[in-house]
């Protein structure tokens, strides 16, 4: 794939040509060069899908970087970690670009995964053979999430500080393990230097290591068994393999760099216009600042907790939803299983109402935390259905519409 | 592999090296700032835990011999103050007044350190002495250190 | 005959009997009496101090009235106690009286026995004090633990003088063993003779030898302060049992008339001692805001009032005191004086403020307004801060508006003001809250840089400086000035004021040029999005260049074959 070949001349190689064969001839790299060159990827309706994936990598690839840079100079002790986040944004050349980058980016990053999460789920790519890609898909979006919150203590401010006391106070909802839970995340029964020790080791060794080990099995697997193709497509061409496609490389490689120069420019955007703002150092015997709540990845989670009264089927409210929830991560977790037709490409109404539904609850209760919408438990759910009812609606006629054009 | 069944046009190859310079452009606007900030500076004064004075034992016992005493320097983000005592101990403090928070300082022609504000008066070792401080100024942990010119610096700490 | 004989013989007998019977009793209550309840006395003055004892007895007096009113009353002789019951132990065991020589007194007789160290002295008097059915003369040994007198050995004895190996009223209060009377006449109902009861304290406290074996350093001039104060001198004129005598303010937590309080005296440094700084302004206003009690009384002419300690409550050293617990904090005697306690006259007020605010104090001593206030009466720092509610001083005092303090003399021309007078004090005003103003957008303005994640650079004349700590320097400046103001001239107040002035530019300068560089960044995004967005728009272009992709039958429209 070398851009060089193209305007070679025709007698000798240039030096990035022989460069090349150099390195081929020694690492092997052949077996990558056949791989890429093989890879191909199915041109439809849903094509711009396939970008998502892509571009959560290289927010991964941007947060690792700036992570690497950022520990340079960060100091993980509570008396320290304020002043160290203070240094970087005020005193060490550009490193107010650098930890907004890396802030702005952690959230672009879990969006994305939202979005990446939500259209493989649309494409029904997690049909067989790639139940396991779905399920690591899954526990990477945990573990993303646990590099969130884990990262948003570091900076010991009073936000960062109260956030973790409520959020690792509602792990302590789960049922049985919940207490043991809480201790050991918090390394201890309060929020304390300890926690940030703790949530340090966590963010920049444990999950980057854990990530790194689920993310190639991801990865290997996406490879192997190349890019799903949405049912609807593979009925119009008659059959997956029939489906036009456009080599990996260099058309939709050459795409997905636009993607990526196009995030970059939005970060580097965010950091100069909107810095992510230092706070004030936490002061644990303080009270908690109002409206306290998480990073908005979070909030629909914070927001259902919120509404539901303190007890519900005799359970605590922390426990009802902490369960609620994990409930709904073991149904989501198992739904290659429960898409009994996915093999037969039929329909799943059960499933994709559900699914419509969560969407629209997600985002209901999302505006409900962030104090757009002022919403009660049952008027939040009704919300949600009627929207997703309506949503459904709206698709079967358009389907129908779509059907008249085909044959049309 | 990259299809290369087009001949390359004047357009394309134009295309391709605009490419490359502009990647390359954009390499450095991102390595630029990186390399920056990686390279260290000196010591962030306001955040350290430890910050040397702006003046050696000598100096400081030159200037106290004369009745004078250096201004206060920024530690953790306050004036600190150091003193030489008559037993060559040295001491450092957080030069805020207990009273009204206006900053002290020392008098060596006096053997006191003094708030002008109020006329609050305290001893060499921050215990109030007269007018209206109520408590003691804040001690810092203190002591010399010998660098390689041979001259002896003086280092103040948080005491932990 | 012989029947005469029986009946007195059996008279005889029955009375023996029942005497007997009676000292039995009697002698069983007093083993138990140590416990008696009877807490309400107020304390009694200690006892004519025994010559040589070192000891501090303290007396088990029970002063029944209030204790403002304080006179503890001597004990009168109590119910019938057996006469022939031999001295039992003393029922406190008062530790050994240290060696020293005694004056010739008929007290020095009841000391005398038990001269050997180690040896408790007996102390038969709580035996009947103890369940005193007389409330006021009701003492505990409880109620004497605490007294510093009792703690250092002394007795009942020591200050009220008598024969304590006595267990009956009359050979204990001897007058020939030294018994002091505080009352004149033996009505207890009534409080003791005030006059006595100071003379009693006085004693010893105004004795050298007798107090130097306690306290190598003592104060003895309290007994004269005394006489010099409001009190004394009240109590010169008429023995007027409502004024304060040494046991109203320092024996331990009193009541009033019917509920006399205990006895004894707790060290002044102890938290319960009614004289414990937090606690002196109530000691005072047991009296001194009781309406009916000051009811009718005067000083040089105007009424006394009652409402001090109201006021004095809501000021800022009330503040200070009670809740910061900063005992620097005047109280009452800090200002009226302890022992000579008076209000301090007209011209000597400042000086009272300046034992704590002399810088102050100085600077007003040297101004017009002082002898103006001087020559009309005029309580000098009083005038404007008030005299007991005084409360935290603000900029928003000074000026020419509504609610400053300048405006009651200055507006109309009272006493003397002159019209310049108010317009100086407006540009005080002015002034200082400009400087005031400027300070605070000055740390807002740098609080917007530390947001934006500037770093701020050093001012002007220091650049190595911290912005936030070199801005301090004008908050000195405000301070000084708002004490410089009290030399009420123009020139020192703007010499301090121009210094601040001049800090917080600087400082706005610096804060200034880092929100600068911050909008610089802004150009910095721009340059670097420039070839962001350069690779972007050739990408696009060199994508399109690619050969095209084979679609499949279906997709082939005459535009796109």
């Amino acid at each position: 794939m070398s851009l060089a070949a193209l305007d070679s001349p025709p007698n000798r190689p240039r030096w990035t040509a022989r460069l090349k064969e150099f390195l081929i001839d020694r690492l092997g790299l052949e077996t990558f060069a056949e791989l890429a060159a093989k890879k191909r990827v199915p041109i439809h309706r849903s094509t711009v899908f396939y970008f998502l994936g892509g571009m959560a990598l290289f927010l991964f690839g941007i947060q690792v970087v700036t992570g690497i840079l950022l520990s340079l100079y960060y100091k993980p002790s509570p008396d320290q970690a304020f002043e160290s986040v203070r240094a970087i944004m005020t005193e060490i050349e550009y490193g107010w670009l650098i930890r907004s980058i890396h802030s702005w980016s952690a959230n672009l990053l879990i969006g994305v995964l939202y979005l990446h999460l939500l259209t493989t789920f649309i494409m029904r790519a997690y049909r067989r053979p790639r139940e396991f890609t779905w399920i690591t898909g899954l526990v990477l979006l945990a573990m993303f999430l646990a590099f969130g919150f884990s990262g948003y203590l570091l900076p010991w401010n009073q936000l960062a500080f109260f956030a973790t006391k409520v959020g690792t106070d509602i792990t302590g909802g789960v049922p049985l393990v919940g207490e043991s839970m809480l201790l050991l995340a918090r390394s201890g029964e309060e929020v304390t230097g300890d926690t940030l020790a703790r949530f340090y080791s966590l963010h920049v060794v444990i999950l980057p290591l854990a990530v790194l080990a689920v993310l190639g099995v991801h990865l290997y697997l996406v490879q192997k068994h190349g890019m799903s193709v949405p049912d609807a497509a593979a009925r119009r061409y008659g059959g997956p393999e029939h489906v036009p496609s456009m080599p990996f490389v260099p058309h939709f490689l050459l795409r997905d760099m636009v993607g990526w120069y196009v995030a970059l420019g939005l970060l580097a955007a965010l950091a100069a216009l909107f810095p992510w703002e230092l706070g004030t150092k936490a002061d644990p015997f303080g009270a908690a600042p109002e409206g306290i709540k998480p990073e908005w990845y979070f909030l629909f989670m914070f927001a259902t907790l919120e509404q539901t009264p303190s007890h519900v089927f005799g359970l605590e409210n922390k426990q009802a939803v902490v369960l609620f929830f994990s409930l709904v991560g073991l149904v989501v977790l198992a739904v290659p299983f429960l898409d009994r037709r996915a093999d037969r490409g039929g329909p799943r109404p059960a499933l994709s109402f559900l699914a419509t539904w969560a969407v629209f609850a997600f985002v209901v209760q999302t505006a409900v935390g962030l104090g757009l919408l002022h919403f009660g438990l049952s008027v939040s759910v009704f919300v949600s259905g009627a929207l997703a009812i309506a949503f459904r609606l709206l698709m079967l006629w358009w389907c129908a519409l779509d059907r008249r054009r085909m044959s049309a | 592999m990259m299809e290369a069944t087009s001949p390359s046009t004047p357009r394309r190859a134009w295309l391709v090296r605009t490419l490359q310079a502009s990647v390359a452009a954009s390499v450095a606007a991102i390595f630029y700032p990186v390399v920056r900030f990686l390279w260290p500076r000196r010591g962030t004064v306001s955040s350290a835990a430890e910050v040397v004075a702006p003046f050696t034992v000598a100096q400081l016992k030159s200037l106290q011999e004369k009745g004078e005493a250096p201004p206060p320097f920024n530690f953790d983000n306050k004036p600190c103050l150091v003193v030489l005592m008559p037993d060559g101990d040295l001491r450092a403090y957080n030069g805020i007044c207990t009273h009204v928070a206006c900053t002290v300082t020392v008098r060596p022609g006096h053997g006191d350190i003094f708030c002008n504000c109020h006329n609050g008066v305290y001893d060499l070792n921050g215990q109030p002495v007269s007018g209206p401080p109520p408590r003691p100024l804040e001690a810092y942990k203190v002591f010399r250190r010998k660098t390689p010119s041979g001259q002896e610096e003086i280092v103040v700490s948080r005491s932990t | 005959m012989r029947t005469r004989l029986r009946v007195v013989l059996l008279s005889g007998l029955l009375g023996a009997a029942a005497m007997f019977a009676a000292g039995w009793s009697a002698a069983g209550d007093a083993a138990g009496a140590e416990t008696a309840a009877a807490a309400d006395e107020s304390p009694a003055p200690p006892p004519p101090p025994p010559p040589p004892v070192p000891k501090k007895t303290e007396t088990p007096g029970k002063s029944p009235d209030a204790p403002p009113k304080a006179a503890p009353a001597p004990p009168p002789p109590p119910p019938p106690p057996p006469a022939t019951k031999p001295s039992e132990k003393p029922a406190p065991k008062a530790p050994a009286a240290p060696e020293t020589k005694a004056p010739a007194s008929p007290a020095a007789k009841a000391l005398a026995k038990p001269g050997e160290r180690g040896q408790p002295r007996p102390n038969q008097c709580l035996t009947c004090h103890a369940e005193h059915a007389e409330p006021r003369l009701r003492v505990t040994e409880s109620d004497m633990a605490g007294d510093v007198h009792w703690q250092k050995g002394l007795r009942c004895v020591d200050c009220h003088g008598g024969d304590p190996a006595w267990e009956e009223a009359r050979g204990a209060h001897a007058e020939e063993d030294g018994f002091r009377r505080l009352r004149s006449d033996s009505d207890l109902t009534k409080p003791p003779d005030p006059v006595r009861v100071v003379e009693l304290c006085g004693d010893c406290h105004a004795n050298i030898e007798r107090m130097r074996p306690f306290n190598p350093s003592p104060r003895t001039d309290q007994l004269r302060e005394y006489w010099t104060s409001g009190h004394g001198r009240r109590l010169k004129e008429s023995a007027d049992p409502a004024v304060a005598t040494c046991v109203s303010c320092h024996a331990k937590p009193h009541g009033t008339a019917a509920d006399p309080g205990k006895h004894g005296v707790l060290a002044v440094a102890d938290l319960n001692s009614p004289v414990y700084p937090k606690n002196v302004a109530k000691t005072c206003a047991t009296c001194h805001a009781d309406a009916k009690l000051m009811a009718g009384r005067q000083y040089h002419g105007r009424p006394i009032g009652h409402q001090q300690y109201d006021e004095w409550s809501r000021s800022v050293h009330a503040e200070t005191l009670l809740k910061k617990g900063d005992l620097s904090a005047p109280t009452c005697n800090d200002c009226h004086g302890n022992h000579g306690a008076l209000p301090p006259d007209v011209d000597s007020v400042a000086n009272a403020c300046g034992t704590c605010h002399g810088k102050i104090a100085g600077l007003f001593a040297t101004t017009r307004m002082k002898h103006a206030f001087e020559r009309v009466g005029l309580p000098g720092c009083a005038t404007c801060h008030g005299a007991h509610d005084i409360r935290h001083a603000t900029i928003d005092m000074l000026g020419m508006h509504d609610g400053a303090v300048c405006v009651g003399c200055h507006d109309k021309g009272r006493h003397g003001a002159t019209v310049a007078g108010g317009e100086a004090a407006r540009k005080f005003r002015n002034d200082l809250d400009g400087l005031r103003r400027a300070i605070e957008e000055a740390e807002a303005k740098i609080e917007e840089a530390e947001r934006l994640g500037m770093a701020i650079p050093g001012p002007r004349s220091d650049p190595r400086a911290d912005a936030r700590m070199y801005l301090r320097k004008a908050g000195d400046a405000l301070t000084a000035a708002r004490v410089e103001i009290h030399g009420f001239a123009a020139a020192p107040v703007e010499k301090v004021l121009a210094a601040g002035r001049e800090t917080v530019a600087e400082v706005q300068e610096s804060a200034e040029s880092a929100i600068r560089q911050h909008h610089a960044r802004r150009i910095w995004l721009a340059a670097s999005l420039v070839p962001i967005l350069l690779v972007i728009v050739v990408l696009v272009l060199y994508i399109r260049t690619l050969p095209p992709v084979p679609l499949a039958a279906q997709d082939r429209t005459p535009g796109n074959p």
